[in-house]
């Protein structure tokens, strides 16, 4: 008698908007770690209060100060956004992409860095990119592969791998 | 599969690796151009520097010392506001200068609660020995300049110039006063009256608030009033300084009123390299915007470039 053990195959899927939203905020704690962890020297200097009306003030009395933060949040969201395309050009995905099986897929055959940087522009802290965290969000839930508008600018998507 | 995991992992772990010593390079870089009132100010007393010419606002002079009351007000509220300060020393070293920021400092002196101390160092003379009125306590050095009471708005006139190179000044005004001032022509007497009241003004002023904060008589401090500066042996003795010292004296003092160790710690704000940056980048693009010529022309002509200093 022959015995047949069905070997595993791999399903490409869309993504769960869920699944998303727990990868993307994986990759926030790595971000808050790695990128944000060596300015916190410079903000507790820059800003010598935690208390958010008070800090407003200060900002408002020295323009300074000011500029600073600019520059520290300009270099932050340069990092973050290295972060995203250094991660997903490498292996296509990002360390709470790969807790949750997710991939970027390009609409083409290999993700171009323009394609990289549309997807993670929503980091740039000025306007209109911050727009996007709220424009980015209701897309998905709008589109038919739960794609951000960001991703439909970029001609990529976010994929779920399963094995059966 | 497993294997390819595990290379996914690792290429992440580069990834974060190299991130980690960028972030660390990048935030050692900015650190580099952070204006120095970030450092954390540790310590009871905080000295805050008036240097050079007061002037309202310090845009326009890069590379030169000025006490801008914008930023030295600035720095007083901060040290107020800052429970751990329990005084504050002005160290000065100010020949003077306008009026109006010199007004505007010793007003806010006033408004501090706490013990305020000033330390004329080579010179604090004019609109620096009003702002050192207004403390509660002037230590001068005995070879030290001060005093110096009075206003000065004079400048350079052109029209024996322009006369002597055939250049005319066409006058066109709206109002009779309305290019008071200028340097290309003479002032009239009623100008020159209408100059004088106006200074006479601010002089009152200038000696109601010294003779206030020094618990002096009017007629005393009228009488010394006559611009003349005094060393500090001399001010001592008029009754102008409170004591004849350095930073020392100001210490011991200090010491005394709050009742602990004093512990000075500099408060001010030094143009980072952004920021002088960021200034060199504004005057540039208002120079160009306006034609340096014109900006020339414009400055000196304009009644405004009068300066009433103290």
């Amino acid at each position: 008698m022959k015995s047949v053990i069905a070997s595993k195959k791999t399903f490409v899927a869309q993504a769960s908007v869920l699944k998303r939203i727990g990868a993307f905020i994986v990759d926030l704690v790595i971000i808050n770690i790695i990128i944000l962890f060596p300015f916190r020297g410079l903000f507790e200097s820059i800003l010598p209060t935690t208390s958010f009306s008070e800090a407003f003030e200060f900002l408002r009395q020295d323009a300074g100060a000011g500029t600073m933060l600019n520059a520290i949040m300009f270099a932050i969201s340069a990092l973050s956004i290295l972060y995203f395309m250094l991660m997903e050009k490498k292996i296509a995905q990002t360390p709470g992409k790969m807790l949750f099986s997710l991939y970027v897929k390009p609409q083409g055959k290999d993700l171009k860095n323009w394609q990289l940087f549309v997807r993670s522009m929503f980091l740039i802290p000025a306007f209109p990119f911050v727009l996007l965290w709220l424009i980015d969000p209701i897309a998905m839930l709008f589109t038919k592969e739960n794609q951000r508008l960001s991703e439909i600018l970029s001609r990529t998507k976010v994929v779920e791998q399963y094995r059966i | 599969m497993a294997m390819e995991k595990k290379s996914k992992w690792m290429a992440a772990l580069k990834v974060i690796l190299w991130l980690i010593v960028l972030s660390f390079a990048i935030a050692f870089l900015i650190s580099l151009f952070i204006e120095d009132d970030f450092e954390s100010l540790d310590g009871n007393v905080a000295v805050i520097e008036i240097t050079g010419p007061i002037v309202t606002s310090d845009d326009g002079y890069l590379f030169e010392d000025v006490a801008s009351s914008d930023e030295i007000i600035k720095l007083i509220r901060k040290a107020d506001k800052n429970d751990g300060i329990k005084a504050i020393v002005f160290e000065i070293n100010s020949p003077g200068g306008s009026a109006v920021a010199s007004d505007e400092i010793a007003a806010e002196i006033k408004k501090v609660n706490k013990t305020t101390v000033a330390l004329v160092r080579e010179i604090g003379t004019s609109g620096a020995y009003w702002i050192a009125s207004s403390t509660d306590h002037i230590v001068a050095n005995r070879m030290s300049i001060t005093g110096s009471i009075g206003v000065i708005a004079s400048y350079l006139g052109f029209e024996g110039f322009l006369e002597e190179h055939n250049v005319t000044y066409e006058r066109l005004v709206s109002g009779k006063f309305k290019d008071l001032g200028s340097p290309f022509k003479e002032l009239t007497p009623e100008e020159r009256a209408l100059f004088e009241k106006s200074l006479d003004t601010i002089n009152d002023y200038f000696i109601d608030e010294v003779a206030k904060n020094r618990n002096l008589n009017r007629k005393e401090v009228e009488r010394l009033a006559t611009g003349q500066f005094y060393l500090g042996v001399d001010a001592l003795n008029l009754g102008l300084v409170d004591e004849l010292g350095s930073k020392d004296e100001a210490k011991s003092y200090v010491e005394k009123q709050i009742g602990q160790e004093a512990d000075f710690v500099k408060y001010k704000t030094q143009k980072g390299f952004l920021g002088s940056l960021s200034d060199i980048a504004d005057e540039a693009s208002f120079f160009v915007g306006r034609g340096i010529g014109s900006a020339f022309f414009a400055k000196a002509e304009s009644p405004k470039s009068i300066r009433i200093t103290a």
